[in-house]
């Protein structure tokens, strides 16, 4: 155990790194939750590292193990769940927008607002009859 | 009365009822009236410190060591009056510019959508992160708190959903999640070895670890670690590489928030680090004075490689992140007191900068090559004058002042390193000026052909001239100033009072029992 779990978080961590680096955004957001879990082991390394200790509670004899580290870990957890969300729609969105989840391809592309005036994201919601995505298009295209 | 939660509490409060609010009238009313209390709340804090005194807050009454503590000294008080001015001023800029026209070649929708979907909410979260870092004494709440800083800024950052944002802000999120895991590994690593996670006490157990056996190369690491992760934040110049192109992107009022203050945070926490935690790690401190040097000229050159607004403002916010540091990391806390009244000066002047590029993105779009706008906008071009002599550091702005003071204890301090550093300053202030002329050259100067004047919102403009108005006034109350900054930085180079007043409480005998982790400190390592 003692030498199993470091090795664990490092192998964690390092193919978290390799996929971060590849330039598909999917996998990218799979190796950010790879890391978080490799460093998640890691702190808990560091607070318990014996593995021997009982757990916290009332009805059980000491010495006790940390709790500590396990809570910095469930906040790091709960924020990363957040995160990981917020990226998962983030390179929908992307992919919606520019027809890759290529990070190459899509610097490549002009940005259509510039360009046409139009919008990036097809799926825009129309909020207000007055601004509706179709008043935008007549607005690029001469009224004959 | 302690006051030290509210600069976090009021807007925790006014961002989620601002959620709730239907008319955009009433979110903006409710927005400006949190931000001026904000304000009141900080200034007050700000007069209390000034006084010598360490305001200290236990939260749940929890004993220092064990608890989290919020604390305020002479940096907090400058940096939280700092935030809640420039926060002030970003939610009225974003009230006036979010509702009238987007600039040219924008559609019409973004901005309403922008307003719509919790522009000023997110804002004001953000300002909840940005106030939390400041307080904060504990070093896995200082996490905590630039998460909620972050994750509000990746909303302001996406929030419209135009094609750049989505790109800029992929990076903007994948790069600031890397740098979160090695802070909370650090964090973690950092309990594990000293045991404890309050800053004041993690000072206290590094300084007694040094004094009785020597430095200490884990302890190096933890604090390169740190120090990796905050120079990622503050942008310094290799690890700066997520900012000039991902600042641009967002509503003008955000890029204008962001540059004043999200990368001052990370600067922020530099100051923490190597002056209380870690203050013997010379080697990482000559190295980040090194990056210092390179983040000014690198910034400066930036600048001159671009040809819209605010991706060039953004290479000016890098040099100036230069400058600071290297105020910071001068040998000896000599030019801290420099760097601190830098730092007030650096935050005003970025702002208004941003605040007048985007005025000028609503004339003329994204790039400043379209001419002769002088005569069009007289106004807009004397205040970017003197806010261009003011980053440039031209004599009657603060810049001279500031730029003065870090050259002049950079030379003080002397040595081959130093003596660089100081060059490297002032070639970057040529630099600057060059880039500024640059700008003036490509959007003032030169024959007009504009047909019609673009009407611009008064809130705006209003804003734009309050802040260059603050940018006057900190030239002319240089002397008070400089006093402040002085006594700030004095307070961080003899960082007893800090200790003293946080872990206080430690040697009363304590009510109940909590969980001590004192037998799992440094000395038991290291036996």
């Amino acid at each position: 155990m003692e030498l199993l779990l470091p090795l664990l978080a490092a192998l964690l961590v390092g193919a978290g790194v390799f996929m971060v680096l590849s330039r598909a955004l999917i996998r990218v957001i799979l190796g950010l939750s790879l890391i978080s879990y490799g460093i998640n082991i890691a702190i808990l390394l560091a607070g318990a590292g014996t593995g021997l200790a009982a757990p916290p509670l009332l009805d059980v004899e000491g010495p006790y193990v940390d709790p500590l580290p396990q809570a910095l870990i469930l906040t790091a957890i709960v924020i990363g769940f957040g995160t990981t969300a917020l990226l998962l729609v983030l390179s929908l969105r992307a992919y919606q927008a520019t027809g890759t989840d290529h990070v190459q391809e899509m610097t490549e592309k002009p940005d259509p607002v510039e360009v046409l005036g139009s919008y990036a994201d097809p799926e825009r919601p129309s909020i207000s009859p007055e601004f509706g995505p179709e008043e935008k298009l007549s607005d690029t295209k001469e009224p004959s | 009365m302690n006051l030290l939660a509210l600069p976090i509490l009021i807007p925790l409060f006014s961002g989620a009822v601002l959620l709730l609010l239907p008319s955009r009238i009433w979110r903006f009313v409710l927005a400006c009236l949190a931000a001026l209390l904000c304000l009141g709340v900080s200034l007050s804090i700000l007069n209390t410190v000034l006084s010598g005194k360490v305001m200290v807050l236990q939260m749940s009454n929890w004993p220092a060591p064990w608890g989290i503590s919020l604390v305020a000294d002479g940096l907090t008080g400058i940096m939280l009056a700092l935030s809640a001015l420039v926060g002030l001023l970003t939610v009225i800029f974003a009230g006036s510019s979010l509702q009238h026209e987007p600039r040219r070649g924008q559609s019409k929708l973004v901005n309403e959508l922008r307003e719509r979907f919790g522009f000023q909410a997110l804002l004001q979260f953000l300002l909840m992160g940005v106030n939390m870092s400041f307080l904060t004494g504990d070093l896995f709440n200082l996490f905590v708190a630039f998460e909620v800083m972050l994750i509000s800024s990746y909303g302001l950052l996406l929030i419209g959903n135009e094609l750049p944002q989505l790109r800029e802000g992929f990076k903007y999120v994948v790069v600031n999640l890397i740098a979160s895991a090695i802070f909370v590994v650090a964090a973690g690593m950092i309990y594990g070895l000293i045991g404890t996670l309050n800053m004041a006490d993690i000072a206290v157990k590094v300084a007694q670890h040094t004094a009785s056996y020597g430095p200490d190369a884990r302890l190096s690491l933890l604090a390169m670690m740190l120090a990796l992760v905050f120079a990622t934040k503050a942008a310094v110049f290799p690890l700066g590489f997520w900012l000039p192109s991902s600042y641009p992107v967002p509503a003008a009022a955000a890029s204008a928030f962001f540059a004043a203050l999200l990368t001052k945070v990370g600067v922020y926490s530099l100051i923490r680090t190597f002056t209380l935690m870690f203050p013997e790690e010379d080697l990482i401190k000559t190295l980040l004075l090194v990056l210092a040097a390179l983040s000014m000229v690198v910034g400066a050159l930036g600048m001159i490689s671009q040809s819209r607004w605010r991706h060039t403002l953004a290479f000016a916010n890098i040099s100036s992140i230069g400058y600071l540091l290297m105020g910071v990391f001068t040998r000896q806390n000599m030019g801290l007191s420099a760097a601190l009244y830098y730092l007030i000066h650096t935050v005003l002047v970025i702002f208004t900068l941003f605040l007048i590029a985007a005025l000028a993105e609503k004339i003329a779009g994204l790039k400043y090559t379209s001419e002769g706008h002088l005569n069009t906008y007289p106004w807009l071009a004397a205040s970017y004058f003197i806010a261009a002599l003011a980053l440039a550091g031209l004599p009657p702005t603060t810049g001279f002042i500031a730029k003065y003071a870090l050259i002049s204890a950079s030379l003080k301090v002397g040595g081959l390193l130093n003596n660089w550093v100081a060059a490297a300053a002032v070639v970057t202030g040529l630099l600057l000026l060059y880039a500024s002329v640059e700008i003036w050259r490509g959007f003032f100067w030169g024959e007009s052909h504009a047909v019609h004047q673009v009407s611009l919102p008064a809130g705006m403009k209003g804003t734009m001239a309050a802040s260059l108005g603050l940018l006057v006034l900190l030239a002319i109350a240089s002397g008070p100033l400089y006093r402040l900054a002085n006594f700030a930085a004095d307070q961080l180079s003899r960082n007893t009072a800090y200790i003293a007043a946080v872990l206080v409480e430690t040697q009363a005998p304590r009510l109940g029992d909590p969980p001590l982790p004192t037998d799992h400190g440094v000395e038991e390592e290291t036996h």
